[in-house]
C-alpha cells in the first residue's frame, strides 16, 4: 500500500514536471518573438531590447526554465505587464469565482448524471431509459457555449428571471448566486450527458451480477439496492470518466466564463491573450493543466478507496 | 404456510412452470430435483416473488392464506428475509464485493427490524457462530474476497437467517463447492432447519444430497412436477419414467468403474437433452425422450395420479393404468 | 444481409446532409457568403433569403453552407494529421514494445493533460490567433487518442497465429506492422476517426466562438454565434441556426461512428 502510494506520487510529480516542460517549451522555444508579439510590428528596436531584458529572454533557456519553476513553486509567476501587478495577485483575485463555478458545475453534474444514469438503468428498455439515452446523445452534440446562449435567450431575454451575464462581486451573495445559476446549469448539462451514459451502462453491468439478486432476496427495496449495492460497484468506470472529464470541466469553465462575462481565470486568460501578456497566459495554462493532472492523480487514489480488492494488488 | 395451486409461470408461449401444486408446512424439508431447465429455480424465484418482470403468472400462490400471486414489490419486500429467504448457487458472486460481510449480514436486520448497529452486530455474531464460521469477530470485518467458498456460503446462510425466516430456499447451495465442503453445508442446513423448526426447500440435482437432507421430494421436468412423495419411497421405487431415468443416471458408488472384462462401464444416461422452453411438447413434457412413450403422451398432458401414501406421479402409464 | 443499426442510418443521413451542403458550397451558394448589403440587414426569411440576413445583410443560408465547408475542412485536416501521427506512434509502440512502448504511452498520458483549448490558447498567445493554430491544436489532441487505440488493437493482433507465422518466416516488425497489423486494425481506427471527427467539429466551433479559430471574414458556425450573441435582444434567430448546424453535424458523425462500431464489432452491441 505504502509502495503504491509512493509510486503514484512520484508518477504524479514527474507528470507535473513534464507538463511544465511542455508549457514552457511551447511558450518559449517555438519560433515566435514574444517582444515583437507584445509590442507589435511598429515597435522600435530599443523598446524591443528593453522588453527582452525585462522578460529575462537574454538568459539561457535552461536557466529561465529553472527559475520559472522555482518561482512558481513559491507562488511567484512574475509580473503581468498588461495589468502591472504580480500574476499571482491576478490569479488570487479571480480564483474563487472559477473554483465556485467548477465545483458547483461538477456537483450538479454528479447529481444529474448519477440519478439519470441509475434511473435509466433501473428502467432498462422502457420509455424513461430511451428518453435519457436520447437526451444524453443530444447533450453530447450540443456545444456548451450554444446551450448557454439558448439559456440566456430563454431565462434572461424572454422570461427575465436571471441576469444574462456579468458578475457584480461577492458583496451581495444573492445577486452573486443568481449570476452563477445559468453558467452552472450550462456547464453541468453538457458534462452530465457523457457521465449519465457511462453510469447507465456501468449500472446495467452490475445489475446482472448475483449479489444484486442476493440483496433483493434480503427484502431490500429496489431503491436501496440501486443506491447502496449497485452504485458503489458501478463507481470504478464512473470515477474514471469523472477524472477524464476534469479536462472537459476546465475547458468548459473557460468557455462558460467567456460566454457569461464572468471575471474568473478563464476570462483572464483571454484578456491576457488580447493583451499579449505572455507570463500570465503561461502561468494560467500551467495552472489549468496542473488541475487536470491532479484530478487524475486523485482518481487513481480513489480506486483503492472504492474497491478493497485493489489494496491487495496495489 | 406456503401453498401453490395450479401455479403457472410463462414467457409468451414458453411455459417455465406449468400448473404446479405444492404445499409447504412449518418444519417441512422438501427436496426439488431435476435437470437444469426443469423449472426448479423458477419455482424458487416465484416463492420469493422474484420472477423476472417479463414472466406471466397464473394460478394461485398463497402465504398464510394471503394471495401473493400478483402482490406488489413492496408487499414482497415485507415477506423476504422475514418469512422466506434464499441462498444461491454461486457463493463466489453472491456477496457484494465492496462490503464487509458483517455489514451485508446486518443490513436486513437494520432495514426490517430497525435494530441498532450494536444489536445487529450481536445477532450477526451469534449467527456466524451458529453457522460454524470460526473466529466470527474477525470475519465480520472481512471482505468476501478474503474468505473461502465454503466460508462465503456460510456467510450467505447467516444472511438468509438474519431475520429468522419461516422458510429457507437453498438453490443448489453446494454445486460450486468441493464435495467435502458440500457435505458439511448440507448437514448444516438440515441442522439449522431442525433446530429452528424452519421449513427448508432444497433444490439440487444431487440425489445423494437430497436423500441426506430431505423428507419429501418433488421431481421436476420441463416445468412440470412429474412425481412427488417421501424421499425414501421415491428414490427406492420411482414411479415416473423420468425419475427412473434420473436415478439410473446417477453414478452408483457401489458399482465398479470397470466391468469384468476391464472395459470402462458406461453410466446409464437419459438419451437427449432437455429441449428449450419454447419447443417443449404440448402433452407430457418428457415425450420424445421417454423410453416407454405411447402416442397420446405427446398431445395429452397426463394428470397427476394419487398413488396413495402421499405419492403422486403424472404419467399415462402408471401401475394399473396400462391400456 | 443483416439490418443496419438505426444509429448508423440516422448518422449517415445527417452526415450526408452536412457534407452535401459543404460540397455544394464549393460550386454554388444562394448568394455570395461574404457579400454585405447593409440596407437588407436583419431581413426576415423570404424567397430571396431563405433564413433571412444578418446584421450586415449577408445571406444566412449561404454563410451556413460556407461555414459547413470550413468546418469539414478543419476537422478533416486535424483528424488526418493527428490521426496519422497517432497511428504511427501506436504501431511503433506495439511493434517494438519494452521501454519504447512505455515511453510512447507516458507521452500519450501527458497529452491528455492538455485539452485542445489550452493548446490553442498557448499557440494563440505566441503566434496570435488563427485558423491554422486551431487546426494544429485539434490535431495535437488527436495524437494521444489514436496512439492509444492503435496500440491497444495492435497488441491484440500481434498475438494471433498468423502474425507469429510471419515472424517465424523472418519478416521484420515494421513490415508486419504495415502488411498484417494495420489492415486488421483499420476498422477500429476508422470508427475512432469518425467519432473524433465529431469532436473536432465541436472543438473548431468552440475555438472560433472564442476568437481562437476562424478569423473574419471567413464563415464559421462558431464565429457566427459569437457575433449573434451581442445581438441577442435584436435578432435572437441568428443565435439559433448555426447552433443547430453544429448539433446536426456533431450528432451525425457521432451516431455514424457508433453505428460503424456496432457493425464492425458486434460483441459490444449485444448486451446493450
Amino acid at each position: 500500500m505504502a509502495y503504491f502510494l509512493l509510486r503514484r506520487t512520484v508518477g504524479f510529480v514527474l507528470t507535473l514536471l513534464a507538463v511544465s516542460v511542455v508549457v514552457f517549451a511551447v511558450m518559449n522555444v517555438l519560433p515566435g518573438d514574444p517582444p515583437l508579439t507584445i509590442l507589435g510590428l511598429d515597435a522600435t528596436d530599443d523598446a524591443l531590447a528593453a522588453l527582452r531584458e525585462q522578460l529575462g529572454l537574454n538568459e539561457p533557456l535552461l536557466t529561465r526554465y529553472i527559475s520559472w519553476v522555482w518561482n512558481a513553486l513559491h507562488v511567484d509567476f512574475g509580473i503581468s505587464h498588461s495589468f502591472r501587478v504580480p500574476v499571482s495577485t491576478l490569479i488570487g483575485e479571480r480564483l474563487p469565482l472559477t473554483v465556485s463555478l467548477a465545483v458547483a458545475g461538477m456537483a450538479v453534474t454528479l447529481i444529474l448524471a448519477l440519478s439519470l444514469g441509475i434511473g435509466a438503468a433501473s428502467k432498462h428498455r422502457q420509455v424513461g431509459d430511451w428518453g435519457v439515452m436520447f437526451l444524453s446523445q443530444l447533450g453530447i452534440a450540443v456545444p456548451a457555449f450554444w446551450l448557454s446562449m439558448l439559456l440566456v435567450l430563454l431565462f434572461a431575454v424572454k422570461l427575465r428571471w436571471l441576469p444574462p451575464g456579468g458578475f457584480a462581486g461577492w458583496s451581495d451573495p444573492v445577486a452573486a448566486m443568481r449570476s452563477l445559476v445559468l453558467p452552472t446549469v450550462a456547464l453541468a448539462l453538457v458534462q452530465s450527458a457523457v457521465l449519465a451514459r457511462v453510469t447507465r451502462s456501468s449500472a446495467l453491468e452490475v445489475m446482472r451480477q448475483d449479489f444484486v439478486r442476493t440483496a433483493r432476496a434480503s427484502g431490500l427495496s429496489r431503491r436501496r439496492v440501486l443506491w447502496r449495492h449497485v452504485l458503489p460497484n458501478a463507481l470504478v468506470p464512473i470515477v474514471t470518466i469523472v477524472g477524464m472529464q476534469f479536462a472537459a470541466l476546465v475547458t468548459g469553465t473557460i468557455v462558460i466564463e467567456n460566454v457569461f462575462y464572468l471575471p474568473g481565470l478563464g476570462r483572464l486568460i483571454f484578456q491576457s491573450i488580447s493583451n499579449r501578456d505572455l507570463p500570465t497566459v503561461q502561468a494560467l495554462v500551467m495552472l489549468f493543466a496542473a488541475i487536470v493532472v491532479t484530478a487524475n492523480f486523485i482518481v487513481d487514489l480513489l480506486y483503492v478507496v472504492i474497491d478493497p480488492r485493489l489494496k491487495v494488488r496495489a | 404456510m406456503f401453498q401453490l395451486t395450479g401455479f403457472t409461470a410463462s414467457f409468451g408461449s414458453a411455459t417455465a412452470l406449468r400448473r404446479a401444486d405444492l404445499t409447504i408446512r412449518q418444519g417441512d424439508r422438501l427436496g426439488i430435483v431435476g435437470e437444469s431447465g426443469s423449472g426448479k429455480t423458477m419455482l424458487a424465484l416465484c416463492l420469493m416473488g422474484m420472477a423476472p418482470d417479463a414472466a406471466q403468472l397464473d394460478g394461485r400462490l398463497e402465504i398464510d392464506g394471503h394471495d401473493m400471486t400478483h402482490a406488489t414489490e413492496t408487499a414482497w419486500q415485507h415477506m423476504r428475509a422475514r418469512r422466506v429467504a434464499m441462498i444461491f448457487q454461486e457463493p463466489m458472486a453472491a456477496l457484494n464485493p465492496l462490503r464487509r460481510v458483517g455489514d451485508t449480514v446486518m443490513e436486513p436486520m437494520i432495514v426490517h427490524e430497525r435494530l441498532g448497529r450494536d444489536q445487529a452486530r450481536q445477532r450477526a455474531l451469534s449467527l456466524f457462530e451458529e453457522v460454524g464460521i470460526p473466529d466470527p469477530v474477525a470475519r465480520l470485518r472481512q471482505f468476501p474476497h478474503e474468505l473461502s467458498g465454503g466460508q462465503r456460503q456460510r456467510v450467505l446462510i447467516a444472511l438468509a437467517l438474519a431475520c429468522n425466516p419461516d422458510l429457507l430456499i437453498a438453490d443448489e447451495p453446494t454445486t460450486a463447492l468441493d464435495a467435502n465442503v458440500a457435505l458439511r453445508i448440507t448437514d448444516l442446513l438440515v441442522r439449522l432447519a431442525t433446530e429452528r423448526g424452519m421449513a427448508l426447500v432444497f433444490i439440487t440435482h444431487d440425489l445423494a444430497a437430497v436423500a441426506r437432507a430431505t423428507q419429501d421430494i418433488v421431481v421436476m421436468y420441463g416445468g412440470d412436477m412429474v412425481e412427488r412423495g417421501t424421499t425414501a419411497e421415491v428414490l427406492a421405487d420411482p414411479a415416473h419414467p423420468y425419475t427412473k431415468g434420473l436415478l439410473g443416471a446417477r453414478p452408483d458408488p457401489t458399482a465398479q468403474a470397470r466391468d469384468h472384462n476391464g472395459k470402462r462401464r458406461r453410466l446409464p444416461t437419459i438419451p437427449g437433452t432437455v429441449p428449450p422452453l419454447f419447443s417443449l411438447p404440448q402433452g407430457c413434457r418428457f415425450a420424445g425422450r421417454c423410453p416407454v412413450e405411447i402416442p397420446r403422451c405427446a398431445t395429452n398432458r397426463p394428470a397427476p395420479q394419487d398413488l396413495g401414501a402421499n405419492r403422486i406421479a403424472a404419467c399415462h402409464l402408471l401401475r394399473g393404468q396400462r391400456p | 444481409m443483416r439490418r443496419l443499426p438505426a444509429n448508423f442510418i440516422i448518422g449517415a443521413i445527417l452526415v450526408t446532409l452536412v457534407v452535401g451542403a459543404a460540397a455544394l458550397s464549393l460550386v454554388w451558394t444562394p448568394h455570395e457568403a461574404t457579400q454585405m448589403n447593409i440596407r437588407d440587414k436583419f431581413a426576415p426569411p423570404s424567397a430571396e433569403h431563405w433564413l433571412g440576413t444578418d446584421q450586415l445583410g449577408r445571406d444566412v443560408v449561404s454563410q451556413l453552407m460556407a461555414a459547413a465547408r470550413n468546418s469539414m475542412s478543419v476537422a478533416l485536416i486535424a483528424v488526418l494529421l493527428g490521426g496519422s501521427i497517432g497511428v504511427a506512434l501506436g504501431l511503433l509502440a506495439s511493434a517494438i514494445g519494452g521501454w519504447v512502448e512505455d515511453g510512447v504511452m507516458r507521452l500519450a498520458d501527458l497529452g491528455f493533460a492538455f485539452p485542445a483549448l489550452l493548446f490553442a490558447i498557448m499557440l494563440a498567445a505566441v503566434f496570435g490567433p488563427s485558423l491554422t493554430n486551431a487546426v494544429l491544436a485539434i490535431a495535437f489532441i488527436n495524437i494521444p487518442v489514436f496512439a492509444r487505440v492503435t496500440r491497444g488493437s495492435a497488441n491484440q493482433v500481434w498475438t494471433l497465429d498468423y502474425v507469429s507465422a510471419a515472424r517465424a518466416a523472418g519478416m521484420n516488425r515494421f513490415a508486419i506492422s504495415r502488411d498484417h497489423i494495420l489492415p486488421n486494425i483499420a476498422a477500429a481506427i476508422i470508427v475512432q476517426a469518425t467519432i473524433e471527427f465529431a469532436v473536432a467539429i465541436l472543438a473548431e466551433a468552440a475555438l472560433s466562438y472564442l476568437g481562437l479559430g476562424a478569423q473574419p471574414p471567413a464563415a464559421s458556425w462558431g464565429r457566427m454565434l459569437s457575433e449573434a450573441q451581442t445581438l441577442m435582444y435584436l435578432a435572437p434567430q441568428l443565435a439559433i441556426y448555426p447552433g443547430l448546424c453544429i448539433v446536426i453535424a456533431v450528432l451525425g458523425f457521432g451516431l455514424l461512428g457508433d453505428g460503424l462500431r456496432d457493425i464492425t464489432d458486434p460483441r459490444l452491441t449485444r448486451e446493450r
